[in-house]
């Protein structure tokens, strides 16, 4: 449905966004990830017509869109901020883009109570100043705002980051229901990781102007394709020369001591577990080093021939590791991420 | 068709882009540029050759050397004696716990609503030859000089206790910034009341203190009214002469250059404060500061003299609005004669303002000028902030630091530059002659207003969130519309009060005004100034009392509009 082909993107010598090339589907809730600085804003914002690429063209079911003016191409976005109106009522907020439309009156009317209905504004609170309304009220009137325009689109700007962590995770179970409800396809920014693989269907990571991967979040996580995705994603243990060394020994070689290898927390595991075939797993032994409890787990650091590998455990009850202890430490050998020293791509599996 | 309605309305758009590019660079060289690069060439370019006869003029003119002596002086004794009444103001407004507060701080707020012209006024109506308190004395002591309130002992006075207002107002901000949790600190550590004071409070405030410091030394160097009303013969100011040499054709070139001292003194002074700005503000590192509380002072004799101190200086800046009020109710008799009595009390003063227009034109005149400039500039600088705010390149730059050149420049040195300019016909006003006219005051009221104008719209325009305006733009809607509906309604609030600042500062400004007003228009500064000349009638004393109070609610008012319902 949408489609960057060779997109490039320079801001004077900076260039932002590099040889793009993406595609979004219809429906689809898709996600550019990555740290700040690395492009994704940028990349939405050309898709709402704010940037121009300098290479490049960008389609819309088809129709090239990358000369377009703003408010021609059907792209509605949520902000940040939300930029709400804050010298107009929530009313006057939704119904201002038909305003410009020069839509009917009654027509308006009527798509704005509509729409305020389906996001579940109430007939008081379309009277209501935009700052009286609280976080997820106000999230909704962008929304509200900007699908009140009937878009092909909906592309939305880190709009929970500036909210509290317990507001952010209603309002984002919130923002997943009406993106399903409207079955409208929604281009997401964010920096945040776990927003990114609860919310997406798809997501593209981006790294210095450059997607590193595209796929589903299980994808993205458990078969990282490159380093930076692996580290970017989730917390993860490098295993260390004198483990890979003792890998090799164990499986009988394959492993370069100075390529990178790499396994996450939730895959280590202290106790020999039922699923795993033998052959494929590794035993290690390591002391408790220190243990950080956070409630619902407790994130473990052993030390493992010199190296310091770790893990997470539920706090299920089951007998804690006490710090000084020596454990068992099974590692599958699946689980294991390997990139090259320069070129990195994955070699597992 | 669709295609040559686009194209019309592009060229439309590049023509009036075109239109207000003109109309900018007219503006500024017609006014802000040219008059003052005019003065410095009718002052140093005589027959077309350079020539240095002003300066010799200057030195050889024992007055206006002596008046440069005294300018200087002055401003240096303001800064110690100004300081040292507004670092106390502030610190018993704000830091130590002294009984009455609330009561004092309306007294050491007072010369936000009555200042200039009118507050040396009323100083003079109190201390002055027939003064209230004069009288007093005089009954007291037999043979008591009546005419004690003149020369530099007097301007000191009266001008310490009136610019105390940029301590009350920016001092007072920057001490309730101070973090509390520092103060504590230092307490733990044993550290003494004044030790605080000295060591941790005056530190954090040094940038804010430097800075009035600056800007009292230039009201110093430029102080007209109080120099003039009670000054006397042996001690006059820059100012005072520059108007007295302006006077005469023959002298009008000491005048000039009397005001290029003053103007490059200004600048220099601007430029130290900018570049200390720049480079020398602390940084607080707290992320967590808590307000400051009051702190009783524990030592019982200072804490006595401290309150001692607090209360008399209440009644020194109570005194004038006070007596000023209550002879406003009262009639010529006892405005002649300075006395009280109950039976003369009147409303009659009010009755002839309101009723006879030659009483109430001055205040007209004013109100009109004060008016129009404040609604012209607010128009001419909005448009500025939105051209700075959409555009950023050289020519932006330049008409940014074209519109701040006022700033630079004593006021003098600009009507200065007007009248030598515009005094004859000049192709840049279409050959009309500004010097004398009724469009000479307003235009130089505009001139004025621009810089710090130009600075709060600016500030207001940058801190908009500019995804407003992605977002109008997102939803269809054009620059124009997106200005009118979105961004003009947000910065609606501060554009008036900015506004009703203006209009409020120039109602009775004299110190630009004596020196380009249309004489047959005389603004209501003139007319309260000339109502402290010795042989002023009684009648126009009791209407500059009545003028006085009248400006003091406006003031009040507008002050109350533009700061008081905020703190809500």
């Amino acid at each position: 449905m949408i489609e960057f082909k060779n997109v490039q993107i320079n801001y004077g010598d900076f260039v932002a966004v590099k040889n793009l090339n993406l595609n979004v589907r219809e429906r689809e809730f898709f996600t550019l990830l990555g740290p700040s600085g690395c492009g994704k804003t940028t990349t939405l914002r050309s898709l709402v017509g704010f940037v121009h690429p300098s290479q490049g063209e960008i389609f819309l079911n088809g129709e090239n869109i990358t000369s377009l003016p703003v408010e021609k191409r059907e792209v509605s976005m949520v902000f940040q901020s939300y930029a709400l109106f804050p010298t107009l009522d929530v009313y006057e907020n939704i119904a201002f883009g038909l305003k410009v439309k020069k839509v009917p009156k009654q027509e308006i009317d009527r798509e704005v109570r509509d729409m305020a209905a389906k996001v579940d504004l109430s007939e008081e609170q379309l009277k209501k100043k935009v700052s009286e309304l609280s976080g997820g009220q106000q999230q909704r009137v962008a929304i509200a705002r900007a699908l009140v325009l009937k878009p092909r689109i909906l592309v939305l700007d880190e709009p929970l980051s500036n909210l509290d962590a317990r507001l952010r995770v209603q309002l984002r179970r919130e923002l997943k229901n009406l993106q399903k409800q409207f079955g409208i396809t929604a281009i997401y920014v964010t920096h945040d990781q776990e927003e990114a693989l609860t919310l997406s269907d798809r997501i593209a990571v981006f790294n210095k102007g450059v997607v590193e991967q595209v796929g589903t979040p299980k994808e993205i996580y458990s078969h990282s394709e490159t380093e930076f995705v692996c580290n970017f994603i989730g917390d993860i243990n490098r295993l260390e020369t004198p483990v890979v060394k003792e890998l090799n020994e164990q499986m009988g070689g394959g492993y370069l001591e100075h390529d990178r290898h790499y396994v996450r927390m939730e895959r280590v595991h202290t106790r020999q577990w039922q699923g795993g075939k033998e052959a494929s797993v590794l035993k290690l032994t390591g002391r408790v080093e220190d243990a950080e409890f956070y409630g619902v787990y407790t994130k473990y650091s052993f030390l493992v021939n010199g190296t310091v590998i770790k893990n997470i455990e539920r706090e299920d009850g089951r007998a804690p590791h006490n710090i000084g202890d020596e454990v068992d430490i099974y590692i599958d050998i699946h689980d294991v991420m390997t990139y090259r020293e320069r070129h990195s791509y994955a070699v597992d599996q | 068709m669709q295609w040559i309605n686009k194209w019309k309305g592009a060229a439309s758009t590049k023509l009036a882009g075109l239109l207000i590019a003109l109309f900018f660079a007219w503006f500024i060289v017609s006014f802000l540029i040219y008059p003052n690069v005019n003065l410095l060439k009718t002052t140093f370019i005589i027959d077309g050759s350079l020539s240095l006869e002003a300066v010799n003029k200057l030195v050889s003119s024992s007055r206006a050397v002596q008046s440069l002596i005294n300018s200087f002086l002055l401003a240096v004794s303001l800064v110690m004696t100004v300081n040292i009444v507004g670092i106390f103001l502030v610190l018993v407004m704000n830091y130590f716990d002294i009984k009455g507060i609330r009561v004092l701080s309306l007294g050491y707020y007072t010369t936000l609503i009555y200042s200039g012209v009118v507050l040396v006024a009323g100083y003079k109506f109190l201390y002055g030859e027939q003064g209230f308190l004069t009288n007093l004395l005089a009954g007291i002591f037999p043979g008591f000089d009546t005419g004690w309130f003149t020369g530099y002992g007097a301007v000191l006075f009266v001008m310490t206790f009136a610019i105390t207002s940029n301590h009350v107002i920016f001092l007072s901000n920057a001490i309730k910034k101070v973090d509390y949790q520092t103060i504590e600190a230092a307490k733990s550590m044993g550290a003494s009341d004044f030790y605080i004071i000295r060591r941790v409070v005056l530190p954090a405030l040094k940038p804010t203190i430097f800075a009035v410091t600056i800007l009292i030394f230039l009201i110093g160097l430029s102080a007209t009214s109080a120099p003039l009303i009670v000054g006397g013969q042996e001690f006059q100011t820059i100012n005072p002469m520059i108007l007295t040499f302006a006077k005469s054709v023959t002298s009008r070139d000491i005048a000039a250059i009397l005001s290029i001292v003053l103007g490059i003194a200004t600048m220099v002074l601007l430029m130290f404060m900018q570049r200390m700005e720049n480079n020398g503000n602390f940084i607080s590192v707290s992320k967590v500061k808590s307000t400051i509380k009051k702190q009783k002072i524990e030592n019982k004799w200072a804490n006595a003299l401290v309150h001692i101190a607090a209360y008399l200086l209440f009644v020194i800046y109570a005194l004038p609005v006070v007596l000023i009020i209550i002879f406003s109710f009262t009639d010529t008799f006892s405005i002649e004669n300075a006395t009280l009595a109950l039976d003369h009390f009147t409303l009659d003063n009010y009755l002839l303002l309101f009723t006879d227009f030659s009483a109430f034109r001055p205040y007209f005149i004013s109100i009109a000028y004060s008016a129009a400039s404040a609604f012209i500039v607010v128009m001419i600088t909005l448009l500025v902030s939105r051209i700075l705010q959409r555009h950023k390149n050289i020519y932006t730059q330049l008409l940014e630091y074209s519109m701040m050149i006022p700033w630079l420049l004593p006021s003098t040195l600009i009507a200065l530059g007007l009248i030598l300019t515009y005094d004859k016909p000049n192709s840049l006003l279409g050959n009309q002659v500004l010097t004398g006219s009724v469009w000479m005051l307003l235009v130089a009221y505009i001139i004025v207003q621009l810089p710090f104008t130009l600075r709060m719209l600016k500030a207001a325009f940058f801190t908009i969130d500019h995804s407003l305006e992605e977002a109008a733009k997102n939803l269809g809607a054009s620059s124009m519309y997106t200005f009118r509906r979105i961004l003009l309604p947000v910065i609606l609030p501060s554009t008036l009060a900015v506004m009703v600042l203006n209009f409020n500062n120039m109602l009775a400004d004299y110190d630009l005004t004596v020196f380009l007003f249309q004489p047959l228009l005389e603004p209501l500064g003139i007319v309260i100034k000339s109502s402290t000349d010795p042989q002023a009638s009684t009648d126009a004393k009791a209407l500059m009392l009545v003028y006085s109070v009248v400006l003091m609610v406006i003031s009040s008012v507008a002050l109350y509009f533009v700061y008081g319902r905020k703190s809500k």
